[in-house]
């Protein structure tokens, strides 16, 4: 028996244990005990997370050739941002968005994307552009186990061979907007096709999509030039497009989208071949930059501004003048609203319903959330004005509805509308263990 | 492999239409660094906020020349504003300092072409509509236009530089800045006008390119990257030499791509750069130094 009044191996005098001392113990013990059940419970753990904020990272690029296309994609984003707050929050939660620029480079956006994910603690992350670049960051977010929801990156294999269980693509990709427009472009327009491609991973799989569907359809494509990206004077290459076929198909964003409707035109090229391609080519803010010149060709888009069926729908309306508002803000020649402010938008919002769903609370949630957003339905309504939308499980990829028009007079006209039903491609990926 | 006749003649057209835009922006890009020995990394900006500028004359006054002249002098006293307040007092000091200032000033103008005018591309409409046939394509007479416009303007700097006294006296300038400043030449001022035309031309030849591509905050990106290729391969400062390298690399990369894919043509141009730091540092049309 240890005298007491011994001193313990670190030499401080051990206190007589009196009785009330004995009791003092035991209250204190009880109450760690009960704090202890209480602070550890899951209960607990949901009243501590709703008393702060969602934090939200948003990488876009918003400096360099990337901004026309990142600082449109960020006001949809914070539109949603914004609606979801004042509405309240999701669970009660606000929601703080952290935004970075990843400067149009993609070691820039990995390393924007760590400090996000590391110092941040971001929750979740909902943004990106240009496809080298989300390829680039698609395994940080696998290594971090934090769900990406993409904005707006179109690169095939993001769904396909690099597909990655933390990233979510809730837009349409190229494969699926291929099997919506071969139809039209082989039965309307012409069977043999010369494809114009940005010479880089979207526009090479975007041209692969639509060489096969344009195959099956019974269609031929004659010829493929790709020119490299940024490339200001296309003509040299232009020139050398001749030869007996019905279409030229275009797949170029921005700037280069309105150097190629340029140069083609000024060349007779878009009067002698039928002038169609990827909704990229004349977005609502490459417009003004095409003028004229872009009349007569036919595009493919999931989401276009205006007010014709089946976009004449109260949401569509609202989310279209608020839009209009904010990007006037941005650029005093008030460009319309495009697809990139539309599946920002709507990626906070179907981000927002996974949390709903799965009761997310932070990070430890994240297979929660996922589990909530594999098969994700998202109805037509003002969360997602474009049109209804299903979120696959197989590979994270979405089928939406999509609009085939024309452009006359600098403004668009809906020809066709092919329902998300029958954009369906089988999925191809496998997700890593 | 047989390349057809007509290929080869509209090959030929572009690359000296194609060389005569790059001519003008490569131009006043030698003509600064032959005079102050500045790298200005800035040009491109100069080049696109004169197509801005063009833009805004032209929404004003509806007619394109007057816009073109407008856009010239507008960006050559920006010019002068830039060098009095940012390269001025850099004169002098490890040539870095200037790279960096100019590399400095060139984001800041970016950045700020972008919070200004937005990212929403903008349009100026050619002057000259109409085209012809060549071949199988209507090649638009626009394009020519540029090319007799840059020769007009190139050959009225050389014109300006051999004959006219301020011209005297920047060539002087540049034979020996001490004697110059000796016989009275107010060298500060005319370091100061040399870059003001370094920058006017950057603005004509924004633009004069605008009606091709649509005016943007990064159409001067690629531009000023192939100018300094022309600079170099055409002999660091030398005016002629910038014209026949700008003529040179655009009929080759034109040539270039009746064989091969539009990604290997680019590369003609690096490959002419490295062979020319390799084998003929001082470039390949200046007289080879004694």
């Amino acid at each position: 028996m240890t005298n007491i009044g011994d001193t313990t191996s670190a030499g401080v005098a051990r206190p007589e244990p009196t009785r009330r001392r004995l009791v003092g113990w035991g209250a204190a013990g009880a109450s760690l005990a009960f704090g202890g059940a209480i602070f550890g419970s899951p209960l607990w753990r949901v009243a501590i997370a709703q008393a702060k904020p969602y934090k939200i990272g948003s990488v876009h690029s918003l400096t360099g050739p990337g901004a026309p296309v990142g600082k449109t994609a960020l006001i949809g984003v914070q539109m949603a941002v914004d609606r979801i707050n004042n509405a309240g929050g999701i669970n009660g939660r606000k929601i703080e968005l952290v935004v970075e620029d990843d400067e149009t480079k993609p070691d820039v956006g990995r390393r924007k994307v760590e400090k996000l994910l590391v110092e941040d603690q971001i929750d979740a992350q909902v943004g990106g552009e240009i496809s080298s670049i989300c390829l680039a960051c698609m395994p940080v977010y696998d290594d971090h186990q934090v769900v990406n929801m993409i904005g707006v990156c179109l690169d095939t294999t993001i769904t396909t061979s690099k597909c990655n269980r933390y990233s979510f693509r809730p837009y349409d990709y190229a494969p699926a907007q291929a099997v919506a427009f071969a139809p039209y472009l082989v039965g309307k327009l012409g069977k043999k096709w010369h494809i114009i491609y940005a010479d880089y991973a979207w526009g090479q799989s975007t041209r692969d999509a639509y060489a096969e569907q344009i195959k099956k359809n019974g269609g031929d494509v004659v010829g493929g030039t790709g020119i490299p990206i940024g490339t200001a004077d296309m003509t040299p290459f232009l020139s050398k497009i001749s030869g007996e076929f019905d279409g030229l198909f275009g797949i170029f964003f921005g700037a280069d989208g309105v150097t190629l409707g340029n140069q083609a035109f000024d060349l007779g090229l878009t009067k002698k071949y039928k002038w169609a391609g990827d909704g990229a080519m004349c977005e609502s803010t490459n417009l003004p930059g095409l003028g004229h010149k872009i009349d007569g060709f036919t595009g493919i888009n999931r989401y276009v501004p205006v007010m014709d069926a089946p976009l004449d729908t109260p949401y569509h309306k609202a989310f279209f003048e608020e839009a209009v508002a904010r990007l006037k803000k941005m650029d005093p020649s008030g460009p319309l609203p495009d697809r990139y402010v539309q599946s920002n938008y709507e990626a906070v919002n179907a981000l927002k319903l996974g949390i709903e769903k799965s009761g997310f609370q932070g990070r430890d949630d994240t297979p929660k959330l996922i589990a909530a957003l594999e098969g994700l339905e998202m109805k037509e309504g003002p969360d997602f004005p474009q049109g209804d939308k299903t979120l696959r499980k197989e590979d994270h990829q979405a089928f939406v509805r999509e609009f085939i028009y024309e452009v006359k007079d600098g403004g668009y006209h809906i020809k066709d509308v092919v329902p998300k039903e029958k954009t369906i491609v089988p999925p191809a990926c496998t997700f890593s263990a | 492999m047989n390349i057809p006749f007509d290929q080869f003649l509209i090959q030929t057209i572009n690359g000296i239409v194609t060389g005569m835009i790059l001519a003008m922006v490569a131009s006043g890009l030698t003509l600064i660094f032959g005079i102050m020995d500045v790298v200005n990394f800035a040009h491109g900006e100069l080049f696109m906020l004169g197509a801005y500028v063009g833009v805004l004359t032209l929404a004003a006054t509806g007619n394109f020349w007057i816009a073109l002249i407008a856009a010239t002098l507008a960006i050559a006293v920006l010019g002068a504003v830039i060098y009095l307040t940012t390269l001025r007092p850099l004169i002098g000091r490890d040539p870095l300092t200037t790279i960096l200032a100019t590399f400095g000033v060139s984001l800041v103008l970016q950045n700020y072409a972008l919070w200004q005018f937005g990212p929403v591309a903008r349009k100026i409409e050619e002057p000259i509509t109409g085209h012809f046939s060549l071949f199988y394509l209507e090649y638009p007479y626009y394009r020519l236009a540029i090319a007799v416009l840059a020769v007009a303007i190139i050959g009225g700097l050389w014109l300006f530089l051999k004959h006219g006294t301020y011209g005297i006296w920047i060539r002087a300038t540049t034979q020996d800045r001490v004697m110059a400043q000796a016989m009275g030449i107010p060298v500060p001022w005319v370091l100061t006008a040399v870059f003001a035309i370094g920058a006017g031309m950057a603005a004509a030849s924004g633009v004069l390119f605008g009606p091709l591509v649509g005016v943007n905050s990064q159409m001067g990106t690629s531009w000023v990257l192939r100018a300094f290729i022309v600079v170099v391969v055409g002999g660091m400062g030398s005016i002629s030499g910038s014209i026949a390298a700008a003529i040179f690399i655009s009929l080759l990369e034109a040539y270039a791509s009746l064989w091969v894919s539009p990604a290997q043509a680019v590369i003609v141009s690096f490959v002419v750069l490295i062979l020319t730091l390799l084998f003929r540092p001082t470039g390949l049309f200046v007289p080879t130094p004694k």
